[in-house]
């Protein structure tokens, strides 16, 4: 309660803006919904499509800034990881924005700050284990009355006007639902610091708000004991809880036995840290759900782990279970499901199917009829490397989808390894050699100086899809995803001391400090604490060979998938060629064609004609100075057709919307020297 | 205030910027870089446990970054940062380093961070430290790639 002095305060701030901006705010006719970006994936399919067709490969070189909102002053501190996507619904564009999460309202054509709202919550905030601004916002309408919602770093779901910024005061307490009460746990140790938050846009379909949960990285936990991700829904109207689903179930409820010797009591996390996806006809959400406590050590929790890193269906107004499927077994490898299940209504051998899809970590793109959660071609369930961790358990087999083929690496094998000449591959070899190798689902290793230092992995941690998900053109039945094909994760286990986490094993490396390693936001968000002391020096073993990535490319990859015919039909290096390898001296006098980048965090965007995405590193290159491309696709082809300049990489992804007839596109870049902004691109007006 | 005075410094390093540019156009003094022993390896070893204490958590052990944090040493850090200046870099560091409490750290332990960093980056070492003044550093060009000439 000691914190609800400050809120107020801000919130007064807010009123003073409204004074004075409450006037321009007339709100034009509702246009038609496909020129509108009304949802986080552009709707509730998570498809990220829109069919505008203005900006074309004709055009697309011609784009110009039509407006720039930099973030610097929303928080008390610059941000350089700017994740978000807009909205745009009704005539005006919403996003949140700066290290203080706030959400901003703006004019869609001039970028022009309408109002802005943002909380101050002193400790709860700095303690927050997901800070900085989140990945956006969500928007309902009952066709007269305007919401907009978002979860603030200390985990309160906020309901304001959309029209003001001020908070609905029969929503919740004032405005507010505190989401770390009412969730079927006492959240330890207190309200304040008790770990549990959320980055991603929560979801509103008809009357009802879907809200997950995150937490810190899983990899280093102190305990294996930890807060549950339950996922819940409200009424939007009230913000009542309507309903919750244990992602780890209690006692009595279907699952709980997946959880050998009453390990389901004290495992945590298991959470929906990414974005949902609803088929408001059908009635149905998607849950995307993640890894359970301990992301590489499964010894405290034996037993397949129901619903960690399962695609959960249920009732929309409910929240009872329809069906299940669990991608991965006892996991231990941190594939959470990681982005938006793709809603697509596909025909298949004549039959038409309403399925959905759900890229991953480890490139599959796992495809069910979203009725029944029947696989849409076979996932047998394979037999996969049984390791030797000591007090671990492990599922002797995985499903494995027959179809689509796996669209980016999820194994690491010598023949994987950079070969540009036969002695950068002996060298890379030489690296590989230090790790247990092998494909998707082979173990961790406890890691020991004599070899091996770990099992080293691809399509793992933060490798193929991660948080901004596909797209999906539902017109063609294609879904254009992005990859990482080269991010790779070493994986080894240390004994944990008892002084840094009660777990048996913990992720680390032999011969180095075994530490706790932070998360994404945690401590950099605005009101955050001071940094605990740690740490001698450690052995440096570097993941390239002569600054040369250790895998050969491509590096990442786009690629355009069939869902009628569940195949791969086009597959590009997306990306410029890196500077490192452009330049270097090793590969002087060679072509090398374009590689891609190692990156993990692109979203695409899926228009008429286009795929669209920028670059996540920065190049220097004869053709633009230090900077990056927003680069689009023809999307039957996957030929590149244009490229505007961005100033930064993209850390959030892509969205278009039309507005007073002219297209826009809207892209975060930040990164390096280059503080969090939102770029809005549209055509000169002479070209219309 | 804080604006006012924050914009009389931005000012301040616009118009030395402006300086090294013009100083840069003289043929008789070459703008130094990375490449010409800026840091020392002594220096680089004062840097390395201030590193391991504040800066590891978020960017490695390994300084190969992780979802929280980007790497600093690679071709993707080495892409962000070149055609900068060493002060760009240093001042990113003092403004926004460590996230959780930024400028807690001296300009002498900023520096010797970066004099490390750039010991990973196989940035050369000399015999003199690295600046801690970012007017200086500013004079000093990050560039990623090694000049042929200083092979």
């Amino acid at each position: 309660m000691r914190n609800r002095k400050p809120f107020r305060h801000f919130r007064f701030l807010c009123v003073v803006f409204v004074v004075f901006l409450i006037a321009p705010l007339a709100l034009p006719q509702t246009p038609p919904k496909d020129s509108d970006w009304p949802s986080y994936a552009a709707d509730l399919a998570g498809t990220r499509y829109r069919p505008l067709d203005q900006i074309n490969a004709s055009n697309f070189n011609d784009l110009e800034i039509a407006w720039r909102i930099k973030t610097d002053n929303f928080g008390d501190r610059p941000e350089y990881k700017l994740e978000g996507t807009p909205l745009m619904a009704n005539g005006v564009l919403y996003a949140t924005a700066g290290s203080r999460r706030a959400v901003v309202a703006v004019d869609p054509a001039t970028g022009e700050l309408l109002w802005i709202h943002g909380e101050h919550e002193g400790k709860r905030g700095g303690a927050a284990p997901r800070q900085l601004s989140g990945r956006g916002l969500a928007y309902w309408t009952d066709g007269k009355e305007e919401r907009i919602l978002y979860v603030t770093p200390g985990y309160r779901l906020i309901c304001l006007n959309a029209k003001n910024g001020q908070p609905i005061g029969t929503f919740g307490k004032d405005g507010v639902v505190d989401l770390k009460l009412d969730d079927d746990q006492d959240i330890f140790p207190d309200l304040t610091t008790g770990e549990i938050g959320i980055q991603s846009a929560p979801v509103v379909a008809g009357n009802t708000v879907i809200v997950g949960a995150a937490f810190r990285e899983g990899m280093t936990p102190r305990s294996m004991r930890n807060n549950k991700g339950y996922v819940r829904g409200f009424d939007v109207r009230t913000g009542k809880r309507l309903w919750i689903f244990h992602t780890i179930p209690k006692k009595g409820e279907f699952g709980y036995d997946t959880w050998e010797k009453d390990s389901a009591e004290y495992t945590g996390n298991t959470g929906v840290w990414t974005q949902v996806t609803v088929d408001e006809k059908l009635g149905l959400a998607y849950l995307p759900v993640e890894s359970p406590t301990s992301d590489f050590y499964g010894g405290h929790r034996p037993g397949n782990n129901l619903f960690g890193e399962t695609l959960v269906c249920v009732d929309l107004k409910t929240g009872e279970r329809k069906w299940h499927f669990q991608l991965v077994h006892h996991p231990l490898w941190d594939m959470d499901i990681s982005s938006a299940p793709i809603l697509a209504d596909i025909t298949v051998d004549g039959k038409p199917i309403k399925a959905v899809a759900q890229p991953s970590k480890q490139g599959f793109l796992y495809v069910f009829d979203r009725v029944t959660g029947k696989p849409v071609w076979p996932m047998p369930e394979k037999p996969v490397e049984v390791g030797s961790v000591p007090g671990e358990t492990y599922s002797p087999t995985q499903p494995i989808p027959s179809k689509p083929p796996a669209y980016s690496r999820n194994g690491v094998s010598v023949d994987d390894l950079i070969d540009f000449t036969p002695s950068l591959h002996d060298r890379a070899k030489e690296v590989a050699a230090k790790y247990h190798l092998g494909p998707v689902f082979t173990p961790p290793t406890v890691s020991k100086l004599e070899g091996p230092l770990g099992t080293l992995t691809t399509g793992t941690a933060s490798g193929g899809t991660n948080w901004p998900g596909g797209s999906y053109d539902p017109e063609t039945h294609i879904a254009y995803i992005y990859a990482c094909n080269a991010c790779l994760e070493p994986i080894g286990l240390v004994a944990a001391p008892k002084d840094v986490s009660d777990l048996a094993y913990i992720a680390g490396t032999a011969g180095q400090e075994v530490t706790i390693l932070r998360g994404p936001g945690e401590n950099a968000g605005a009101d955050s604490p001071k940094p605990s002391k740690k740490k001698a020096a450690s052995q440096y073993i570097p993941m390239n060979v002569d600054g040369l990535p250790l895998m050969k490319p491509p590096y990442g990859t786009i690629s355009a998938i069939n869902l009628n015919s569940g195949e791969i039909i086009w597959q590009i290096a997306h990306g410029e060629t890196p500077d490192v390898v452009r330049n270097s001296p090793a590969l002087k006098g060679m072509t090398i064609p374009r590689t891609g980048q190692e990156t993990y965090n692109i979203g695409t965007l899926v228009t008429k004609t286009l795929v669209i995405a920028g670059e996540g590193q920065v190049t220097t290159t004869s053709d633009h100075p230090r900077g990056a491309m927003l680069r689009a696709y023809d999307k039957k082809s996957g030929k590149e057709v244009g490229a505007v300049f961005m100033p930064a990489p993209q850390s959030g992804s892509p969205m278009t919307y039309m507005y007073n007839g002219k297209q826009y596109i809207v892209v975060a870049v930040s990164g390096g020297p280059y503080s969090g902004e939102y770029i809005a691109y549209t055509l000169p007006s002479e070209s219309e | 205030m804080n604006l006012v005075r924050h914009r009389s410094v931005a000012i301040l390093l616009c118009a030395v910027g402006g300086l090294c540019v013009a100083r840069s156009q003289e043929p008789a003094s070459a703008p130094r870089s990375v490449w010409d022993g800026v840091y020392t390896e002594e220096q680089a070893k004062r840097g390395e446990p201030i590193y391991q204490k504040e800066c590891a958590a978020c960017h490695g052990d390994q300084l190969s970054g992780g979802e929280s944090a980007p790497p600093l040493t690679g071709g993707a850090f080495l892409a962000n940062w070149n055609g900068l200046t060493v002060g760009d870099l240093f001042d990113r560091i003092r403004k926004t380093m460590p996230q959780s409490n930024p400028g807690r750290l001296s300009r002498q332990q900023d520096a010797d961070v970066l004099a490390f960093i750039f010991s990973r980056n196989k940035f050369p070492a000399g015999k003199t430290e690295l600046y801690k003044q970012s007017e200086m550093l500013k004079e000093i060009r990050f560039e990623s790639e090694k000049p042929a000439e200083k092979k």
